[in-house]
């Protein structure tokens, strides 16, 4: 089993103590090394244009900020390759920050950073582009105006095949990540992939299967042909609150919880899904994802400790 | 005695997620960390309440966020009279507004904010002029005059809603050093006022006593913040992404904390006898909470000694 370590354990939106450190370059230079340390040699990367448009270019979420802090994107496996990380497994992009405005205009920016972040996977020599399959449910009512949502779908269902085209042009797997707040939550996916081309791929991303109500197993084996990496979040969070439809889902207003925890620190059986995936055939990489943690280092650690204590690796 | 300062505190808070967390304990158990102490509104508005603020100055990139969480601007208004706390400004930036081609749009965004900020009860819409100086300086003079434009009408605008809009001139900013104090006489001393920063200004290489001697009467507010950095060079300032510097270096620190002559300026704004709003920003303080604490000790102990 191969494995990597997404830096979106890395919050960067909401607010904590010593958050501000997280903006400069100088964290992120040493964040590789602890990363490696935890027994990790390869990162997912979220693609997070919103940094750009900050001047954040200390962020390493986006192909500008690599491109200004280390010359190109060369430059920058090079630099990860000296502290420690070989490589760049996948790049996510969530478009949801597009979405306002209309949809049109949202439909234009997803593109645009879409292409940007295939050709930074591609550079990069990533397995995939992963890419959330529409943006959170709130941000697409707030912004959907005169188009239905069923419109909404089918527009959003051409962008992902285009994407799914360019990407594989450049040797990248698309794979769509259905997370909880989004239309495709759940099993739903499964009939929006219904006679796409065979280049579109899904991101098992078992945290959110399971809020969203989903049996992870049955999933994997109902879509084998189509995974294209999977994803191991944990949780013990029920949305019995209809969180999904909250402007941020990831925080339930109904009563407050770590939505996503660390490896074995949720109620779910992560070694079995990671089974269940072998089983279906999945030879890619599994992509430990400890997202937005309370403690960067222990999620680090945590994860290491799960996949050499629980998974049978 | 009467008081003439009120003191504000820019919400550099991250995106606050919870409106009011009722299961405190549960939740601080789940991870026995203190990030919970800085989720939710009800608990962030208390601290401003309790370390002597009155008022929050908004970020609009927070906005959407906060809408989504209150509904409406009017609910977020009353939620913070409830913990003792106005809404004194928002902050907004002028972006583009130096490309004569982008003056309606430019217009366009800063009037949508003056509505914005009049929503929220606002008194100050604290307005960077223009793009970052890196990529668009410098600026001739007919940039410098299409910035100004575009202020003095969406000034105009904002004073017939009961805002003030007060150039906040960012030390990284198109209009620098060489040309600041020109935009400022170029624009409408009617409709554009200034909003003081005291760091920025020293950080660009202007002389802070002497900047507020000369404008005394067009500063409407203040961002009140130390530094140690005076007269950062043209190279640094005009260089890309400076605001945020690879090796944690701080442009900003908590007034008392740095090298401004601050007490020597309260003596020049008791003599000119200022009243209003005077907001504390701390951007880039590693925990706000502190910061603001020391922040407000400085300004109510320190500087009210001298003027309140």
């Amino acid at each position: 089993m191969q494995f990597s370590f997404s830096t979106e354990v890395v919050d960067l939106d909401h607010q904590a103590p010593n958050r501000n450190k997280r903006e400069s370059k100088y964290f992120w230079d040493e964040m590789y090394r602890l990363i490696s340390a935890g027994g990790f040699c390869r990162i997912d990367i979220p693609y997070e244009p919103k940094w750009d448009f900050g001047g954040r270019s200390g962020i390493p979420r986006t192909k500008r900020s690599v491109d200004i802090k280390f010359g190109n994107t060369e430059g920058y496996l090079k630099f990860l390759a000296e502290n420690g990380i070989n490589g760049i497994s996948s790049v996510h992009l969530d478009p949801t920050l597009f979405c306002r405005g209309s949809v049109g205009m949202f439909l234009g920016a997803a593109e645009h950073y879409g292409m940007e972040a295939i050709q930074f996977a591609a550079e990069a020599g990533a397995e995939a582009f992963i890419l959330s399959a529409t943006p959170t449910f709130y941000a697409v009512h707030r912004t959907l105006g005169e188009t239905t949502e069923t419109e909404f779908l089918k527009q959003m269902k051409d962008l992902v095949q285009r994407l799914a085209d360019a990407a594989e042009e450049q040797g990248v797997k698309l794979c769509l990540k259905n997370e909880y707040w989004g239309l495709l939550r759940g099993e739903i996916i499964s009939d929006f992939v219904k006679g796409m081309k065979d280049n579109v791929f899904l991101d098992v991303d078992t945290a959110h299967l399971s809020i969203a109500g989903t049996d992870v197993q049955k999933f994997i084996a109902d879509n084998q042909k189509r995974i294209g990496s999977v994803t191991l979040t944990d949780t013990s969070f029920s949305d019995d609150g209809e969180a999904y439809k909250q402007v941020m889902p990831e925080f339930p207003a109904k009563s407050a919880t770590w939505v996503f925890r660390d490896p074995g620190y949720g109620k779910l059986d992560l070694s079995a899904y990671a089974d269940a995936a072998l089983q279906a055939g999945f030879d890619g990489t599994f992509h430990l994802n400890c997202r937005n943690s309370a403690s960067i280092c222990r999620s680090i650690l945590r994860a290491r400790y799960y996949v050499d204590h629980s998974l049978n690796a | 005695m009467e008081k003439n300062i009120r003191l504000s505190h820019m919400s550099h808070w991250k995106t606050v997620p919870y409106k009011k967390i009722d299961n405190f304990r549960d939740y601080y158990y789940e991870d026995k960390s203190n990030v919970c102490y800085y989720q939710d509104w009800d608990r962030i508005l208390r601290y401003h309440k309790q370390t002597g603020y009155e008022g929050i100055e908004l970020a609009p990139w927070d906005l959407n966020e906060i809408l989504g969480l209150f509904g409406t601007p009017q609910n977020y208004v009353d939620f913070a009279a409830d913990h003792g706390i106005a809404v004194s400004g928002m902050f907004h930036g002028c972006d583009d507004s130096h490309i004569a081609e982008k003056h309606d749009e430019v217009v366009q965004a800063g009037k949508n904010a003056v509505d914005i900020c009049a929503s929220f009860g606002g008194r100050h819409l604290n307005t960077c002029p223009g793009n970052n100086y890196y990529g668009n300086g410098p600026l001739d003079s007919q940039g410098l005059k299409n910035i100004a434009s575009c202020l003095n009408e969406i000034g105009e605008y904002a004073e017939s809603k009961g805002v003030q809009i007060g150039i906040h001139n960012e030390f990284f900013c198109v209009s620098n050093k060489y040309n600041h104090r020109q935009l400022i006489e170029m624009t409408d001393p009617r409709y554009v006022h200034y909003c003081l920063d005291t760091a920025q200004i020293a950080l660009m290489g202007d002389d802070l006593i002497d900047f507020y001697d000369t404008y005394k009467e067009r500063i409407c507010t203040f961002h009140l913040k130390d530094t140690a950095d005076i007269g950062v060079s043209d190279a640094v300032r005009f260089s890309q992404d400076v605001e945020i510097q690879d090796d944690g270096h701080r442009w900003f620190w908590e007034p008392g904390e740095g090298v401004l002559p601050l007490e020597e300026l309260w003596r020049h704004v008791a003599d000119y006898g200022f009243k209003g709003w005077v907001t504390v920003e701390d951007d880039g303080a590693p925990d706000y909470l502190a910061a603001m604490t020391l922040s407000s000790f400085y300004v109510q102990q320190v500087l009210g000694k001298i003027y309140r």
